[in-house]
């Protein structure tokens, strides 16, 4: 999977590429919406993540230009959060935007939604390890053990296992949960992680529920 | 003439001047008529008198004929050029013609009473009467001519026209020198309020003055100018505020940072240093998202997508946001909401999160924190309320102000930062609603206030 990412600042543009390739992705970064033009005519790619505001020629201008040579999908990023300029990327032909600062995990889920290509498949039985997740009949148990959860338990642990290995943000769990769509500086994701760890990791010997440090938690066999 | 418009003392002097020219004029047309009217009556008189002394005089001489026959006589009498005097017989025959001017004999209808006549064409004035006399029928036709009276009256008419625009002159003269002379501490105002920048918004407008007018605009002035101050005091102690806030994050990132490099260190240490950094940054970003939301929601032009909210439910799904939080800390969440309220759904949701997130942190162990809804003076209350310590009055004005904190020294990382208050109350405002807050019995009391006006019929 090759990645373009079209940003001007330097340090932006290096930590994107470290942790994209850390991912497994292969990175090409352009630093100015020229170079930026040449790759994409010369070169293709499966996704693109564009800053809007570049030197020379803007991320809009590029966005008309990917959109001309196909349907590359294309992630925007900018530092101003106005409905304008979302409305406007949107409307050009991006696939998603994300608005600075954004968490990196946040960065990781978009990029993987946007490369899967088929659509999500609607699973309604998950396993991992020995855990196994009945979503029609709500059932969840380890070991074949029934662990009984509360409904927002039992929402938390459908979106960590609907994206094995991948992290989860705070603010997307917070989201997708509980419905609530602001930065909050309270805990309660992280007390709802430690009731849900209570019930499927602390009886267990394999831990499966991970916090990975600065960005969030995620459901996995291994660390 | 645009300057005159431009000038309010020029405007008011011309309007003097109009004023005065036309109370003049109509007083000129009324003494020019008078006049006009005396004049003809004198000269009615006279004509009459005239007439009389003729007949008189025909009457005492025996010798109607001699008299008749020595003119000169009468035309003495009559004095001069303007006047004459005919005196017909039955056939309209001249018996008697004094007639300076020569003008034509009028044909008249002569009848035992004096009658005036007029000709249009020619400017004279007649007055006829016929008399017999010694068993003779005379016509008397006595008149004078208009041009004298014309001519005078004419002359009067002009010297009043003179005295009019003289007089409409020096009122426009005194009425500008007048008005320029009362507007004058106008100008001083506009000169003092010239002077005001945005570095002296405390200094205050005072016109030397006591004209109602004057001290009405100089009042509403200096009313304007304190809520400026306000406004801008408010802003720089913000600004200060936020260089504060920010430097606080700042100063523990730099310094925690040069620590951890000053030697080498284990992969675990850096790791716990990253970390922490982390929740710095964190900080500082929902600080400038805060911030940012503050600044937006002051914009005019932001306007709320209204909707019908069932109250009860959003409450629900907020305590079970926070069940976990508050079980922690042994608190029960109970939630006594009703009805519907129109409202933006995300906007009331993080109001109010913000309000249960405070009253989870102050309030005592093992107490409820209840949240209820009520109708009072046509608004509808929501109210957040905890048990727990009081806040100190000083403190509770303030409270809903950016960065303000009742404890200045409680700034620990999971802390609102002193703008979730404020976002509360931006919130209320964008509503057109507010927030309060009180002390109770126990503890605290929030209370989101609505107007009524913003409610749905259909409940």
């Amino acid at each position: 999977m090759r990645i373009l990412v079209v940003e001007d600042e330097r340090k932006a543009a290096e930590y994107l590429q470290k942790g994209l390739s850390e991912s497994g992705y292969q990175v090409e970064v352009a630093l100015d919406g020229l170079d930026a033009r040449h790759l994409i005519e010369e070169e293709r790619f499966d996704l693109v993540i564009l800053d809007v505001m570049l030197p020379g020629i803007d991320g809009w201008q590029l966005i008309k230009l990917i959109r001309r040579h196909g349907d590359t999908p294309v992630l925007f990023l900018t530092a101003r959060d106005s409905v304008e300029d979302r409305v406007k990327g949107l409307e050009l032909g991006a696939d998603d935007y994300l608005v600075k600062p954004f968490s990196y995990a946040e960065l990781l889920a978009r990029v993987r939604s946007l490369l899967r290509r088929s659509p999500l498949r609607e699973v309604e039985h998950y396993r991992l390890e020995d855990l196994e997740v009945d979503l029609l009949r709500r059932h969840v148990s380890r070991n074949g053990q029934r662990i009984t959860l509360t409904n927002k338990e039992f929402a938390l642990l459908q979106l960590l296992i609907s994206h094995p290995g991948e992290v989860m943000s705070r603010s997307r769990i917070a989201s997708v949960v509980w419905n609530i769509n602001f930065e909050s500086d309270t805990n309660v994701v992280d007390v709802a992680i430690r009731r849900l760890r209570a019930k499927l990791d602390d009886p267990f010997q394999l831990k499966l529920v991970h916090t990975v440090r600065g960005m969030g938690y995620k459901l996995d066999s291994v660390a | 003439m645009k300057q005159f418009k431009r000038s309010l003392s020029m405007r008011l002097a011309l309007a003097f001047a109009l004023i005065s020219m036309l109370s003049l004029g109509i007083i000129g047309v009324y003494l020019y008529r008078s006049l006009q009217q005396e004049i003809a009556w004198r000269d009615d008189q006279a004509l009459l008198g005239r007439l009389e002394r003729m007949q008189l005089l025909l009457k005492n001489t025996p010798d109607i004929q001699a008299l008749l026959e020595r003119p000169e006589l009468y035309a003495n009498m009559l004095g001069n050029t303007q006047h004459f005097l005919w005196v017909l017989d039955t056939q309209g025959k001249p018996l008697l013609s004094i007639n300076p001017a020569a003008l034509p004999l009028p044909e008249l209808q002569a009848s035992s009473q004096p009658t005036f006549h007029q000709d249009p064409a020619v400017p004279y004035r007649l007055v006829a009467q016929r008399i017999s006399l010694h068993d003779k029928q005379l016509v008397l036709i006595a008149g004078h001519l208009l041009t004298e009276r014309q001519n005078m009256l004419a002359s009067y008419r002009n010297t009043l026209i003179i005295a009019l625009s003289l007089g409409g002159l020096v009122t426009f003269l005194l009425g500008s020198f007048i008005s320029q002379r009362g507007l004058r501490p106008l100008r001083q105002l506009a000169a003092q309020a010239g002077a005001i920048d945005s570095g002296q918004l405390h200094r205050r407008l005072h016109a030397d003055s006591d004209y109602l007018e004057l001290s009405l605009l100089e009042s509403s002035l200096n009313q304007t100018l304190a809520r400026l101050d306000e406004g801008y005091q408010q802003l720089a102690r913000f600004s200060a505020d936020l260089a504060h806030e920010m430097r606080t994050p700042l100063n523990n990132l730099m310094g925690q940072t040069q620590q951890v490099l000053s030697r080498s260190r284990t992969t675990a240490d850096y790791e716990q240093l990253l970390e922490s950094n982390l929740e710095e940054f964190e900080r500082l970003a929902r600080m400038i998202d805060s911030l940012l939301f503050l600044a937006r929601s002051e914009q005019p032009e932001r306007s709320l997508a209204l909707q019908p909210t069932d109250l009860n439910k959003l409450v629900e799904d907020l305590c079970e946001y926070f069940e976990g939080m508050a079980q922690e800390r042994d608190l029960q969440l109970v939630n006594q909401c009703s009805g519907t309220l129109s409202a933006e759904p995300d906007m009331l949701t993080r109001a109010l999160a913000n309000l249960i997130a405070n009253a989870i942190r102050h309030a005592d162990p093992g107490s409820q924190i209840l949240i209820a809804s009520a109708e009072q003076d046509n608004q509808h209350i929501v109210s957040v309320s905890n048990q727990g310590a009081q806040i100190k009055p000083p403190h509770l004005s303030r409270l809903f102000e950016r960065f303000y904190r009742a404890d200045p020294s409680r700034s620990q990382p999971g802390h609102s930062g002193g703008l979730g208050l404020a976002i509360v109350q931006a919130i209320m405002r964008l509503h057109s609603g507010s927030a309060q807050v009180f002390n109770e019995e126990q503890g605290v009391r929030f209370e989101l206030r609505f107007p009524q006006t913003l409610q749905m019929t259909d409940m």
